[in-house]
Formats: C-alpha cells, structure tokens, sequence
C-alpha cells in the first residue's frame, strides 16, 4: 500500500490539464459536409466499404493514414478490433471483384487535411490535436 | 419313381429356406435403404455443413459489401462439389448469386436436403447480414444407396446358397438317406417271418433310430394280433362245426327267427316235431305264426318280448298237429345276435300229462277216490274267495266222524275196515248233490261240502240222513255190523273267516258230537270255540306248573284198623294255581292224560313220595305210601324198571311203596296190564285197586288180578249208616277179599259211627276226614299227634 501523500500526488496527476492534452483519435468531416454526429457502425460501413455515403446524402470518401501511422492501426484496432494484415486480406478480397474499395491511403497527414478541407465529404481520422475549425468531430473514438 | 418329387423333405425344406431367405433379404434391404438413405442425408447435411464453414467469411465479406460477383464466385465454388445441387445467397432481401448445377433445373431443388444457414458480419457486432442456402443432390446420395443395397443383394445370395448347399446336403445324409434305406428295408421285409428293420449307421440313439425301433415293435404287435385272430378264426370255425353238428343231428327242435317273424333255419328234430318239410326242402318264407300253435299270438309276444328286452325267454306252448294230436312244446328263446333268436324246442308232452295226472292224485284219496285234505283245503279256498257264493249265503260243511271205527279196524282187520270206508264213502256221495262235495280226510273221517243251502232245517234233515245212511247194517262176511257216525257241523261265512278257522271249529263241533255219546250231529257255537280256548289256557298252564314246580304232594293218613295205629298215607297232587287258587286234581288230570303229561306228573308224584318215604325211614318210623297211578301211565310211562331205579335211589324197601290203580287199568288191554302188574309185584310193591265198586267191580278181575289191597269207595262208606244194603254191600266185599287174601281199606271215613260199624266189619284199614284230611307234608305229623291221640294214645307213644 502506498503511503497517503503518494495517493494524493497520484490523484493531482490524473485530474491535471496535462492529462487532457494526451493524444487521442476522433473521427472528422469537413464542416460543411451536414453531418453532425456517426455511430461507430456508420463508421465501419464507410470505412470497410458497405456503404460510401454520409448521412446527409453526400459521397463519403473516407482516408486511411499512411501506412506507416501509428495512427492507422490504432483506428482498425479500435473500429473492427483488427489488425492491418486482416484489413488488408478483407481488401484484397475484394478488389478483385472491383464493386468496392479501400479507403483513399493518404501518403501525409498533410494530406489528410488538405482533402478533408477540400472534399465535403472526406471523412478521416485524426488525433484531436490536429482538429481545428474547419472540421467537425463527428465520433470520438477515444476518451 | 422320382426321386425327389415336390413332396419330397429336400425339395419341400429348400424351398422353405429360399422363400425364408428371399423374405430376411428383402427385409434386409428394406432396412438397408432406410438406413443409407438416413445416413447418407445426414452425412450430406454435415457435408453441406462442412462446405458452408469454408465459405464462410468469403460469403460473410461478400454479404457485406453486397459483392455479387464475389457471393456468385463463391457459388460456383460450392458447385464444384457433386453433393450440391444449388446455391442461393441473399444479403438484404436482395438475391446476390443463385446458381444451379449446370444441366439442372433450379425447380428440382425442390424436395431435396436443403441445408440454410444466416451470414453475419465479419465484423464484431456480429449483425445478421444475409443467408446461404445450398440444396443437396439427391442423385448422389441415391446412387449411394443403390450401390450398397447392391452390395447387400450380394451378400445374401451368397449367404443363401451356402446355407441351401449345406442345408440339402445335411439333411441327405442325416434324414433322407436313412429313411430311404428304411423304406427300402420295409418293402423287403416280410415281418411274419421275424424279419426286422435295422437301425441305420451312426442313428442308434436319434430319433430315426427310435422310429425304427417303434415300427419293430409295431411289426411285432401286429405279427402277434393277427396270429391271436388267425387263431380266433380256427377256433370259431370248430365251434361252426360242432354247432352244426349239433343243430343237425340233435333231437331237440333247434330254428333262428328273424326280426318279422320269418324263420331263418330250422334243424330236422325241429321239422319233426312241426311235420314240416326239412329246410333245405322248404320253398318261400316262413313265418313263425303259421307253424300249428293252438295260440299264435302268445308264440308272437314271447318273440317281441325276447326282442325288446334282449332276454332269453322260456314257455310251454301247445301246437295241434294235422293228424290231430296236441303236443306240449317246451320253447326256450334266446337272443343270438344281429336281431336274431334261436330257439329250442322240446317235447314235453309226456312231462305234461305225468305232472297233471300227479296233481289229481295229490288232490285224491287213493282208498275212496273223492278229495283228500289237501283237495279239500283248495276247495275250500275257491269256494271262500267266490263272490258269487258270498251273496248267495256261503256254504255249510259237515265233517262226519264213524264212532269207534278203531274198534272194527282192530276186531276185523283194516282190510274190512277199508270195505266199510269204501261202502260208507258210497252211502254218503248218494245222500249229497252232485253239485256237493266230499272229502276224506283221514281214517274214518269226511267232510262234506254244502252249497246253496240256506235255513238249519235243510242242514237237520241232510245231517239226519246221512246218519241214517251209516247206521244200515255193513255187512261183513254176510254178518251185519252196526255203525253209527258223530256229524260237527259249521256254516260259513258266520262260523270261521279262514280255512284252518273252518276245520277247527268243525272239529270242535264233531268233538262235542262225540262227547255226547256220538251218533248225533252238533252245530259250532261260540260256546264250543270258548271252551276249547279254556282248555287250551289250562293246558299251557299245566305245562307250565310243571315246568315251574307249582305242584305239591299232601298226605292223607291210613289207619290200621285192628292194630288201631297210623300205618301209611295216601299221596295226594295239589295245584295251587298263582291266579285261580287251589285246582283239583279232577279237574286237570283227565287234561294231563290226554295230553301226555301225566307220565312226567305220575314220575314227579313218585320222587316226592319216595322222598317222604325216605325221610320216614330215617326217623325210625314204619309207615307206607300208596302213589296213585294213571290207566294211561300203564304200562309205557311207569315201567317196573324205572320203580325200582328210583326206590334204590331213596334206598327205601319197596314193600312201603303201594300204587294204587283203578278198574280201567283193567279194561283196557288185559294182558299188558297183567304183565306189568305182575312184573311190578314181583320187585316187591303192593299194588291197591282204588274205588272199588264204583266200575264194572267184576268178580273175575279181582280173580285174575294180583292185587293186594281193594279200597272201597267212599260213596259206599258215607251211606252205609243209614243204607243197610251198602252195609251188606261192604261186608260181602270185606268177605270176598279177605278169602281172595286181599286188605280192605274203607274210604271216607267221617264219623265215629261209620268206624265202629267199619270195626265190627272186621275192615282192615280206613281212610277219610274223621281222622284227617289230606295235610301238606310239614303238617303230617301234626295230623298223626291229632290221630294218635283219637285213638286214645298218648302223644308220641305211636
């Protein structure tokens, strides 16, 4: 057992703006795309190509991190609880039929923000760090 | 013959198996076919199953993204197995693929093993997304099944021919071949000779062994029945024989009749006694009714009878022959089997005539001709149970006794006797009706049987003409004698009920006829009837009193006259009767003569007075004892041997011992008495003749007679005071014996007088109430104090 100012230090610590500040993934969209809010099962659909429309009706265009991205395998890991091998073989299935595809693999983060500021309907996942104004948290995939 | 036929074990067993065979293989493959089938559906599902699992997340994916080119790929992979008939895969209510085998209908799914199965997401919701549904090829798991039912046929049949093989080849060498042989041995056989079957190898304890021993013993037991019936038959065609013989030749009638009376065969004795032609020489039937019977209908019921009763039956029957003779055949009919009865047939004519010719002659009185008793009896028993005769006022009969035929029987002979029996026979049939009847019963004595008589006067008038008819003269050698004839006479039905009631009151009558004198006739009374019952009371009472000792012996004192002392006592039997007091001895002596009882009377009357005598001698005093004896006691029931034997047994001196006997002794049979009279003196006993001058007192008797004492009868004694004539009477008599050397004894002595007059008579001994009465025994010396006394002695000086 720890003795009672180590608690309390342990305490200050885990309630302190420094905590807040750690990094964690949210899903976005461009500000204008109409979409306020998804569920994590609108986000498989468009991300594991069920479907490749937002709720408001536009064109969804969901963007992987590059492939290098921590952040990559961490959003897999926490929207289909699987790793990127799997997701590649669930892709390379289908490609071969051609009626779906992968998500647009951006090569930067940069560009990830460049088309989520383009593209109304560009849907990615970012750390929330990297969220400003021109896009719209729509599911926070951590907390 | 062939050799196996379809009846045959072999044949007949494999068939049995065949059919069993092909009835457990289609069962067989019934089951086969249920069993693949199920098996080889549930083995396509798992199969199908299995498939589906390797498709699973490619179909999944698919669904998902609704990729119809990957679900169709998939199809196409899944119908590359032969078990898949179709595919179908539908995401979202939308059909993705749905492929068929090529060549297949899409239809023919139908009915088939479908195996459906939900696609869920390949993601971690694991939402419902769509369904694969795959249809098995029922071809494939037919074809399956055809080729292991053919599999199954195979074994089999297989199967079936080895067990058929092994089946026939057992039972050829277990069953057929050994039956074979048996059979083969039984038509060889020839059982009659001892030959028997043997026992085929290796069988001896199964079964066709036993059945060979069972058809031996078969063999042997019939062997043995039909010797016993060949032997039967021998025996029997003997018996056929011998019978014949005998049915030939015999001298009985023999003949069989049939059920209608037809007579079947007849023996010749049989066509002799009928006269009717020989059998063999008979033409037609014929009946048993037309032989010559005087009464056909009673031949026809002993026939029936015989019949329905299935007895043998026996008759006398009378046949009237054509020349005119009756015969008497005695027919005996005996049931002889299959209905039919043989009879046998005597002649017994001759048997006949002699038994009815005995009967008359049983019934006759050989002397006289008419009826004896027992011809009477019968009469009687007719005339009694007639009704006719009941009405008209019954009948009357006399019975008719000659008085004192035995005297005629003795004085001329019984051949005179039976001419006069045959003369009065005569005599007495011509005083009757011929109607009326007679009969001798026995001797001299008839009984005549009167019908239709009606008043007494009628009955007088007959009865006095039958006396008159006896009481002419018979002559004898042409002298005439004199008869006359005793009548009883009864009328039924008032007289008696019965036949023996009839005789004996007629008897009694006749008894009572002769009673009073004979020569007269007496109707029976009821006074006659009551009479002899007393007599017969008396008569068993005096038996009795004899058997039971109710007899006594009193004395009455003798006085010696002259020596004027007490010389003896006379014995004198006293009856006291239990109910009627004291019996005089008049009263059943006479009875105890005529029934034969005096002797043992007269021996019992000797032992007491002997006994006195005895007790006398021992007391030292010297008196005497006179025994009275009965005429009938002389001379068979007192012989002079007996005397004697019973004096020694007393040891007394004869000469104390007087008998006394009375006139009649003499008038019966002179010389018997003489002798016994002679032969008793000679052992040394007084004899005294009692009552003198009461009988014939015949002079020349006293002569004649060694007699040592005469007793004069009181009648004499009691009126000799006043009848001077009785006196006279005495004295001559006193005279007369004492010149003959004969004592006198004067009875009745009752007054002082009549012994003063007795005294002056010189009599030497007297009797009666003046001195004492007859006393008991224990009383007589009480009696002899009274007498000594009177006589002017001083008690006990005697």
């Amino acid at each position: 057992m720890l003795p009672r100012p180590l608690l309390l230090l342990l305490a200050a610590l885990l309630l302190s703006p420094l905590a807040q500040a750690d990094p964690g993934l949210v899903l976005v969209v461009n500000a204008r795309s109409g979409v306020d809010r998804l569920t994590l099962d609108d986000a498989v659909n468009i991300f594991m190509g069920r479907y490749r429309q937002l709720p408001s009706g536009l064109a969804a265009l969901p963007i992987d991190q590059p492939e290098n991205q921590p952040e990559k395998a961490r959003f897999y890991r926490l929207l289909v609880h699987k790793d990127l091998a799997e997701i590649n073989a669930y892709w390379a299935r289908l490609i071969f039929s051609g009626k779906t595809s992968p998500p647009h693999q951006a090569k930067s983060s940069a560009e990830i923000l460049d088309l989520l500021a383009r593209q109304p309907g560009a849907i990615a996942y970012l750390e929330r760090s990297q969220v400003d104004s021109r896009f719209r948290i729509v599911l926070e995939l951590e907390r | 013959m062939q050799k196996f036929g379809r009846h045959s074990i072999l044949v007949r067993s494999a068939a049995v198996l065949i059919a069993s065979f092909l009835v457990a293989g289609a069962v067989s493959i019934a089951a086969t076919i249920v069993v693949t089938g199920q098996r080889q559906h549930r083995a396509a599902v798992e199969h199908l199953g299995q498939l589906l699992d390797t498709v699973e997340s490619t179909v999944s994916v698919a669904c998902f993204v609704k990729d119809a080119k990957l679900a169709d790929e998939v199809a196409q992979g899944l119908l590359k197995n032969k078990e898949v008939l179709s595919v179908a895969i539908r995401a979202d209510g939308v059909d993705l693929a749905r492929s068929t085998l090529p060549g297949r209908l899409p239809g023919e799914a139908a009915g088939n093993t479908q195996l459906t199965r939900d696609v869920r997401s390949p993601f971690a919701n694991g939402k419902t997304i769509g369904r694969i549904q795959l249809t098995a090829n029922a071809e494939v798991i037919r074809h399956t099944i055809r080729d292991e039912v053919r599999f199954v046929i195979l074994q089999i049949a297989g199967q079936l021919a080895l067990v058929a093989l092994t089946v026939v080849a057992v039972m050829l060498v277990f069953i057929v071949r050994p039956i074979k042989a048996m059979s083969d041995g039984l038509h060889r056989m020839d059982a009659t000779k001892g030959e028997r079957l043997a026992v085929p190898q290796r069988h001896a304890n199964s079964e066709i062994g036993r059945l060979v021993l069972d058809i031996n013993t078969l063999a042997g037991n019939l062997v043995d029945a039909l010797s016993q019936e060949r032997t039967l038959r021998q025996e029997k065609e003997v018996d056929e024989r011998k019978y014949h013989s005998i049915f030939e030749n015999a001298e009985t009638g023999i003949f069989v009749v049939a059920p209608d009376g037809i007579l079947t065969s007849w023996n010749p004795a049989f066509a002799l006694l009928m006269h009717i032609p020989p059998y063999e020489a008979y033409r037609g039937n014929l009946n048993i009714r037309q032989l010559p019977w005087e009464n056909a209908s009673r031949i026809t019921e002993l026939t029936l009878h015989c019949w329905l009763n299935n007895v043998g039956l026996a008759d006398d029957l009378t046949v009237r022959l054509r020349d005119g003779y009756w015969r008497w055949l005695h027919v005996v009919l005996t049931p002889v089997g299959e209905n039919q009865l043989q009879g046998v047939v005597h002649d017994v004519t001759e048997h006949k005539e002699a038994e009815a010719l005995a009967k008359q002659l049983a019934v006759t009185d050989k002397l006289t001709g008419v009826t004896n008793r027992l011809g009477l009896e019968e009469k009687l028993q007719r005339l009694l149970s007639d009704p006719l005769i009941a009405q008209t006022g019954g009948f009357t009969l006399i019975m008719l006794d000659l008085d004192n035929f035995k005297r005629i029987n003795e004085g001329f002979g019984l051949p005179i006797g039976d001419v006069i029996l045959k003369d009065a026979t005569a005599r007495l049939s011509n005083c009757i009706k011929a109607s009326d009847f007679i009969a001798r019963l026995a001797g001299d004595r008839f009984v005549l049987t009167l019908e239709s008589l009606t008043g007494s006067d009628d009955v007088d008038h007959i009865a006095e003409r039958l006396m008159q008819s006896i009481r002419k003269p018979f002559y004898v050698d042409g002298s005439p004698v004199a008869i006359h004839a005793s009548l009883g006479i009864v009328v039924s039905p008032k007289d008696g009920a019965d036949v023996p009631d009839l005789l004996r009151n007629l008897e009694l009558a006749l008894d009572r006829a002769k009673a009073q004198g004979g020569n007269g006739y007496v109707f029976f009374d009821n006074t006659l009837a009551k009479t002899a019952e007393k007599r017969q009371h008396l008569e068993n009472d005096l038996r009795r009193a004899m058997r039971e000792h109710e007899f006594q012996l009193y004395f009455q004192p003798i006085i010696d006259l002259a020596g004027n002392r007490l010389a003896g006592a006379e014995a004198l039997i006293r009856w006291p009767h239990p109910e009627r007091g004291m019996v005089p001895p008049d009263a059943f002596i006479p009875l105890a003569e005529e029934i034969g009882l005096i002797d043992e009377i007269g021996l019992w009357t000797l032992e007491a007075a002997c006994a006195k005598l005895a007790q006398w001698q021992r007391e030292g005093i010297d008196r005497y004892i006179s025994v009275n004896v009965s005429a009938r006691q002389i001379p068979d029931g007192l012989p002079a041997v007996i005397l004697s034997e019973i004096i020694e047994h007393h040891g007394i001196d004869p000469a104390r011992l007087a008998l006394e006997i009375t006139e009649g002794v003499l008038m019966v049979d002179v010389n018997k008495a003489l002798t016994w009279l002679d032969a008793v003196r000679a052992r040394g006993f007084r004899i005294f003749l009692d009552d003198f001058g009461t009988g014939y007192s015949s002079l020349s008797y006293l002569k004649r007679f060694p007699i040592d004492s005469l007793k004069i009868d009181k009648s004499f004694v009691h009126d000799m005071s006043e009848d001077s004539s009785d006196r006279a009477l005495i004295e001559a008599v006193i005279a007369m014996a004492r010149s003959l050397g004969m004592k006198v004894i004067a009875e009745g002595v009752e007054t002082a007088e009549q012994l003063s007059l007795l005294r002056g008579m010189n009599c030497h001994y007297g009797q009666g109430y003046l001195f004492s009465k007859a006393v008991p025994s224990e009383q007589f010396e009480a009696a002899a104090s009274r007498i000594n006394e009177l006589l002017g002695h001083t008690p006990g000086a005697a």
